[in-house]
């Protein structure tokens, strides 16, 4: 059985059918032909699939898809494009806070639900922002410099 | 892979009530699913129907009613844990709702689902016992009150029937005379949940010095949330000088180890269940200001 769910996906309205014990992860990766948002663990531990629901960053690999009914779900996608990518994603780039990439897209998306609610975020907010997320590659250094000059971009 | 099963979102209480109630076996209910989706990701339950009961008001609130806090069991951990309500009158959860898991979880994961589930390390449950928390069930059979110490029969086990649901937890508000505090033993650099905690309640009368209510919980360390009523019997109407604070130590690991039972873990066990309740203690008698 499936079910029609109604939601906003990165900003436009969208009707999608799918069965119900699919997860949202799912729902993007093999429906929607959304494959920012990467599959590590797939049970909560590593924040590769962070996505926002109404703003708040959740895994979507925990997350059953009839839960979005009605909400806004942002991906990776929707943050920016090749050629109009989002100053987070910029920020990430010029301070080699992407190795491998495969944590990017999960921890973009915690960083900008942290910076939609407080432009200012001092560094023991950063990291607290990103506890949440595994990276194999960076030592997470790289990764806290890049969220934390976007703040100082904004208060030049 | 998560076998297929149907999914309701209940608008109301009564809905979902009826929908448990009709649909007989193999149903069951859903809050979060932090717990529940990697339970059915690893086949070790799996329903005909999910009942979700994320979307019912009464069950998402955190209000202040004759002198008591009542949280519904649908509010998630980072909801506790940012409430102001909570931590002026029942700080001991707040904090604890802080250390769980990541971000994430804690915007998903909910009270209810932490209480139900029944992890012997589940976050909440020691901070609940010392606030002597009440949870409210119902079912279409009617509402019943359960002290939350009565609640559990076991690890993963709890007297609730399968109809039956959370709908809130309740709380005498802890006065500003009371001092509690909520300690956890590695402060998630690891995600893993097997993590040992004490949560304390201890109020001093100010004439006297001597300690007037005490209410000792560890988590983690008793195959199921209780309180260590033989500790606190111990230490009232004592003076709380560091002589005294050593003895009852001795007690916490003398009776974890008679709850649980001498395990290989016991050696390492005893001496951290120890620590913690010293550590807890202090911070109780330090913030008395
Ligand atoms: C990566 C990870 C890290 C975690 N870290 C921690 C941690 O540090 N500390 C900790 O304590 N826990 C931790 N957990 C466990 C989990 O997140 C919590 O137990 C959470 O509170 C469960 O809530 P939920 O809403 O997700 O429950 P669900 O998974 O939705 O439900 C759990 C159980 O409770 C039942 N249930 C839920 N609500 C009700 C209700 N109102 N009435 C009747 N039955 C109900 C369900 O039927 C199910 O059996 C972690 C989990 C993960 C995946
Ligand atoms: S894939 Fe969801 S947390 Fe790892
Ligand atoms: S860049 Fe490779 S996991 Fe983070």
């Amino acid at each position: 059985m499936e079910v029609t769910l109604k939601f906003i996906l990165n900003g436009k309205p969208i009707e999608v059918k799918v069965p119900p014990h699919w997860t949202l992860l799912r729902l993007l990766r093999e429906k929607l032909g959304l494959t920012g948002t990467k599959e590590g663990c797939g049970i909560g531990e590593c924040g590769a699939c962070t996505v926002l629901v109404d703003g708040i960053p959740l895994h979507s690999c925990l997350l059953l898809a009839p839960k979005i009914e009605g909400k806004s779900v942002e991906t990776v996608e929707g943050l920016g494009g090749r050629d109009s990518l989002h100053a987070l994603q910029k920020s990430f780039v010029d301070h080699g806070a992407v190795q491998c990439g495969f944590c990017t897209p999960g921890i973009l998306m915690s960083a900008k639900a942290l910076l939609d609610g407080n432009l200012h975020p001092s560094k023991e907010e950063v990291k607290e922002a990103i506890s949440g997320h595994l990276c194999r590659c960076t030592g997470y250094q790289q990764i806290i410099e890049a969220i934390e000059a976007i703040n100082k971009d904004v208060r030049e | 892979m998560i076998p297929p099963f149907d999914y309701i979102i209940p608008e109301t209480l009564e809905e979902a009530c009826n929908i448990l109630w009709e649909a007989g076996k193999d149903v069951g209910v859903i809050a979060g699913g932090t717990d529940r989706v990697i339970g059915l990701r690893n086949g070790d339950h799996s329903p005909r129907l999910l009942i979700d009961i994320t979307r019912i008001p009464e069950l998402r609130k955190i209000e202040e009613q004759d002198g008591r806090i009542l949280i519904g069991a649908a509010v998630t951990h980072s909801e506790i844990a940012s409430s102001p309500l909570l931590k002026k009158y029942g700080r001991v959860l707040s904090d604890a709702a802080y250390e769980i898991g990541s971000p994430q979880i804690r915007n998903l994961g909910t009270i209810g689902g932490n209480i139900v589930n029944a992890s012997p390390a589940a976050d909440s449950l020691p901070p609940l016992m010392v606030l002597n928390a009440v949870g409210k069930i119902v079912s279409r059979e009617g509402a019943r009150e359960v002290p939350l110490d009565q609640l559990f029969k076991g690890p993963y086990e709890t007297n609730l029937k399968p109809h039956e649901i959370l709908v809130h937890i309740g709380f005498e508000k802890l006065s500003s005379v009371m001092r509690s505090s909520f300690v956890r033993l590695a402060r998630r650099e690891a995600m893993a949940i097997a993590r040992m905690s004490m949560a304390v309640v201890l109020r001093i009368e100010k004439s006297t010095n001597l300690i007037e209510d005490i209410r000792i919980s560890p988590g983690a360390v008793m195959p199921r949330p209780q309180r260590m009523s033989e500790v606190e019997e111990l230490l009232k109407r004592k003076s709380p000088d560091e002589a005294i604070l050593k003895t009852a130590s001795q007690k916490v690991s003398g009776v974890m180890v008679r709850t649980s039972g001498v395990r290989s873990s016991t050696s390492y066990k005893a001496p951290v269940v120890e620590a913690l309740f010293l550590r807890a203690m202090r911070s109780c008698l330090e913030d008395r200001g």
